[in-house]
């Protein structure tokens, strides 16, 4: 019984998904097949528009993972040693709030810099509001596996002479590394798939991927999102794979 | 150590102090403000934008909102937790049965509300399969209602249910079960009375993670309840675009947020389930 | 490979290269130029473009209130340019640099007498888009979208001063009508008509009605003279009671690094040539005399673009006014 709901489930998370790969081979944009056709793909690969915001969605979800996963695989470690309940509260704070709140309360902020600095909005703007919510799941996600992991090859190491930074750097953070895997994969795909904060406080040069998306969806049916939807489960189902590979060896 | 403690937490304080605290502060200071004539903001302080909350329209469509969030999130815990359920039970292969569900989370969450989108239109896949098998003469509007908007956002945050509970389900003693079993229960006594209150913890992470984000969804209700219904999320984001009201659209953020706050207090001191975040 | 070109430069642009060209950063909405409009102006004035679309006003004015969004010229609809300007958010414009404006029809619109902070840009208004074989034969006038026959096959403009403008016809009312009392006639009759309403849609009501959808939608003349060319047996009315006209504006913020740059732009836009080729393209109505005479006279004379009568343009609001318009605005969304 468990089992045929469970399928089922299945079916429904994947099937939408598998029609609008279905159809991005579809040689007519309508609804009724008319012929395989690679034409959609085509067009994606000269559209500059498009190709520009993947890029910019790339970089800005590496730069932000990276930045983010470090800063919060710090603090998950020294949270862990000693309760920090200032930066514990605000950290669930922030997951907490509603993505459009964190959106605009980061454009008035940076309304009042660019009084007193000269700066704009840009990529620079998108990727600070990226590692600010992105902190939260890091933390979750590294100090739900310090807390399941033995504490006693750390306290050995200490005993045995080690500063707690060595200790830190040698003994605990290799244990950690497929949470921190983990955490900085969340962290990726949180920061690639925003859109509302994204596209609030995005400026020139930066568009990004679902910003794009949107608009291509708002303007009416299109085999085109099909297609750049496929290019996408493709690359991330790759990506997990190899990441899967790379965490049994 | 405490030294060591000091540096890394120093870098993660200032993020969030600049990042998150600075313009919540700001927002606060807003909805203490009057609009100008043409938008922004300005003196005089006032709490009028507070008053303004008590209203029936923002009332109901508050009522409206928690009431699709919680269907979804009911839905969600009832598509979810068998799943969860399935793969902590299933033998071999754990890995791809969990990697199937996260797969759709990875991919854009504009995308998957697209899908949806293709998938219900009048000229969409379910309504041409339906008139080509003769099932249906005249196209179904499966579109721009709630029922595809409460489809939409279960679609995508039924990942975000099934992880926490599997977390937890991973780690149920099967000797429990068997003991249960011994003891002359059937498989769903089992399953009702045993593995469902131990999986508490994880449900109750589960639901929190999905009901939040669908409180404040907007884009969902945008794009496929057509615009028909406003939700809470909407109505803020309305404020700080085309009505350009910062000072009572921050009220509202802050109200939101308030109430949240208070529902997880509530539950997580009710429920003890704070240990799994 | 010119594109190409431009997506690798674009990203070592990113990567904070040095560029020796000047640069114009413009903000526009979505497929209003034509497709060699930005690269032929680049080739003659060397100055490099980067642009970048979007679909409503609201995305652009969140970030251009921010006083440095890093835009140097973007088009907002006309009745927003009042507050822009009182923010001081506008270049005051140096008509010696853009004397093609002489080029223009409309030289002195309410909202910019002399046109010292804006250029129109491009021409629109709000009528009813129907299929004759759907709707029948539907009176001239703003009722027809009240039809209770043609339930579930109606969309109205998902803009809550085009919808609301609608019912204000409707009523006969002025278009930018500030009485409670009118408002609130106005909101009762939007309430009455959700029912019968499909959705609120802009531009994506456009593929709804030429695959045969919808029998009737509220939309704008460019959209529409769009979905007719595609679907030729559609037809589109300006009510009789009246309608709503606007007018995309180009500025030049005053948080603009290169003014010569935009002004140089802005010019360029202004050219007879030019602008018949934008015009042609997007299918919009032109301002700008001089393009308008060099259009292939379909274009020339589409009374979808160029109504015969006049409608009334937006104006901007007082602040009152403002809020209870969002509110009644708010009120016929959670009917």
């Amino acid at each position: 019984m468990t089992r045929a709901v469970a399928l089922a489930v299945y079916g429904f998370l994947h099937i939408p998904l598998l029609v609008l790969t279905a159809f991005s081979f579809n040689s007519s944009k309508f609804t009724v097949w008319e012929g395989f056709s690679l034409k959609w793909y085509r067009v994606i690969l000269q559209d500059t528009r498009l190709l520009e915001a993947a890029a910019n969605s790339l970089i800005i979800g590496l730069i932000s993972t990276s930045i983010a996963t470090a800063l919060g695989t710090l603090a998950a470690y020294a949270m862990w040693k000693r309760r920090a309940h200032y930066l514990e509260g605000s950290l669930y704070l922030s997951l907490i709030t509603p993505e459009v709140v964190t959106g605009v309360s980061l454009l008035a902020f940076y309304q009042w810099i660019f009084r007193y600095l000269d700066i704009r909005l840009g990529m620079h703007t998108v990727i600070l509001a990226h590692i600010a919510f992105s902190l939260a799941y890091v933390v979750i996600v590294v100090i739900a596996r310090l807390r399941t992991m033995d504490a006693s090859m750390e306290e050995a190491a200490l005993d045995l002479g080690a500063t707690p930074l060595q200790a830190f750097w040698r003994v605990t953070l290799p244990q950690l590394t497929p949470a921190i895997v983990t955490a900085a994969l969340l962290a990726f795909a949180i920061s690639f798939d925003d859109y509302v904060i994204t596209s609030l406080v995005a400026g020139v040069d930066s568009e990004t991927l679902p910003m794009a998306i949107y608009a291509m969806a708002r303007r009416g049916v299109s085999p085109t999102v099909n297609a750049l939807s496929t290019i996408i489960l493709v690359a991330v189902g790759f990506v997990t794979l190899t990441a899967e590979r790379l965490r049994r060896s | 150590m405490t030294r060591l403690r000091f540096w890394f937490l120093l870098p993660s304080r200032a993020v969030l102090a600049m990042l998150f605290a600075a313009p919540l502060c700001i927002i606060a200071a807003y909805s203490l403000l009057t609009r100008g004539p043409y938008g922004g903001q300005g003196a005089p302080w006032t709490i009028e934008n507070f008053t303004r909350l008590i209203d029936p329209l923002y009332l109901v469509i508050l009522g409206k909102s928690f009431w699709i969030a919680g269907v979804s999130t009911i839905l969600c815990l009832l598509l979810g937790f068998p799943l969860a359920l399935f793969i902590a039970r299933a033998k071999s292969h754990r890995a791809i049965w969990l990697a199937l569900v996260t797969l759709p989370f990875w991919t854009s969450f504009l995308v998957r509300t697209y899908a949806w989108m293709f998938l219900l239109r009048d000229t969409g896949f379910i309504n041409t399969l339906l008139q080509a098998a003769g099932l249906t003469k005249e196209p179904l509007p499966l579109l721009y209602n709630d029922a595809a908007v409460i489809t939409g956002l279960v679609h995508a945050y039924l990942p975000f249910l099934v992880l926490p509970i599997y977390a937890t389900l991973e780690r149920l003693d099967p000797a429990l079960l068997e003991a249960a079993a011994d003891l002359g229960a059937r498989p769903w006594q089992t399953t009702l009375r045993v593995t469902i209150p131990l999986a508490k913890p994880g449900i109750v992470a589960g639901c929190v993670l999905v009901f939040i984000p669908c409180l404040g969804a907007y884009l969902t209700p945008d794009l496929l309840g057509g615009g028909k219904s406003i939700l809470i999320g909407n109505v803020i984001q309305n404020q700080f675009t085309t009505a350009r009201d910062w000072p009572f659209g921050s009220a509202l953020s802050l109200a939101v947020m308030a109430i949240v706050l208070a529902m997880l207090l509530y539950v997580l001191r009710a429920r003890k389930g704070a240990h799994l975040l | 490979m010119k594109r190409r070109t431009l997506f690798f430069y674009g990203l070592s642009g990113l990567a904070g290269c040095s560029r020796p060209r000047p640069r114009l950063y413009v903000y526009n909405w979505s497929d209003y130029v034509a497709e060699d409009t930005i690269p032929n102006f680049e080739r003659e004035s060397g100055i490099e473009v980067r642009y970048s679309v979007y679909e409503s006003n609201e995305e652009l004015l969140a970030k251009v209130f921010s006083g440095n969004s890093g835009w140097d010229v973007v088009f907002p609809s006309n009745y927003y340019v009042p507050p822009l300007r009182e923010h001081g958010l506008l270049l005051p414009l140096d008509h010696a640099r853009i004397s093609n404006v002489a080029n223009l029809a409309l030289r002195n619109p309410p909202w910019d007498p002399r046109l010292e902070v804006s250029v129109p840009y491009m021409l629109g208004a709000a009528g009813i888009v129907y299929n004759p074989s759907q709707a029948g034969n539907i009176g001239e006038s703003w009722q027809s979208l009240w039809e209770p026959s043609l339930k579930g096959r109606i969309t109205m403009l998902d803009d809550p001063a085009d919808t609301i403008g609608a019912a204000l016809k409707k009523l006969s009312l002025p278009l930018n009508e500030t009485t409670e009392a009118a408002l609130l006639r106005a909101q009762t009759e939007l309430i009455k008509q959700k029912p019968l309403v499909r959705a609120y849609l802009n531009a994506e009501a456009r593929d709804q009605i030429v695959a045969g959808d919808l029998a009737a939608a509220h939309l704008w003349a460019t959209t529409s003279a769009q979905a007719i060319e595609a679907a030729p047996h559609l037809r589109f009315l300006y009510p009789r009671e009246g309608f709503a006209q606007y007018a995309d504006t180009a500025v030049i913020l005053r948080e603009s690094r290169n003014p010569e740059a935009a002004h140089e732009f802005l010019n360029y836009l202004l050219r007879a040539d030019v602008g018949k080729d934008i015009a042609e393209f997007s299918k919009t109505a032109t301002p700008n005399a001089a393009a308008r005479a060099l259009l292939p006279v379909e274009q020339r004379d589409n009374p979808v673009l160029y109504p015969a009568v006049p409608g009334e343009y937006f104006a901007t609001l007082p602040a009152g006014t403002q809020r209870l318009r969002d509110r009644i605005w708010t009120e016929v969304k959670s009917a």
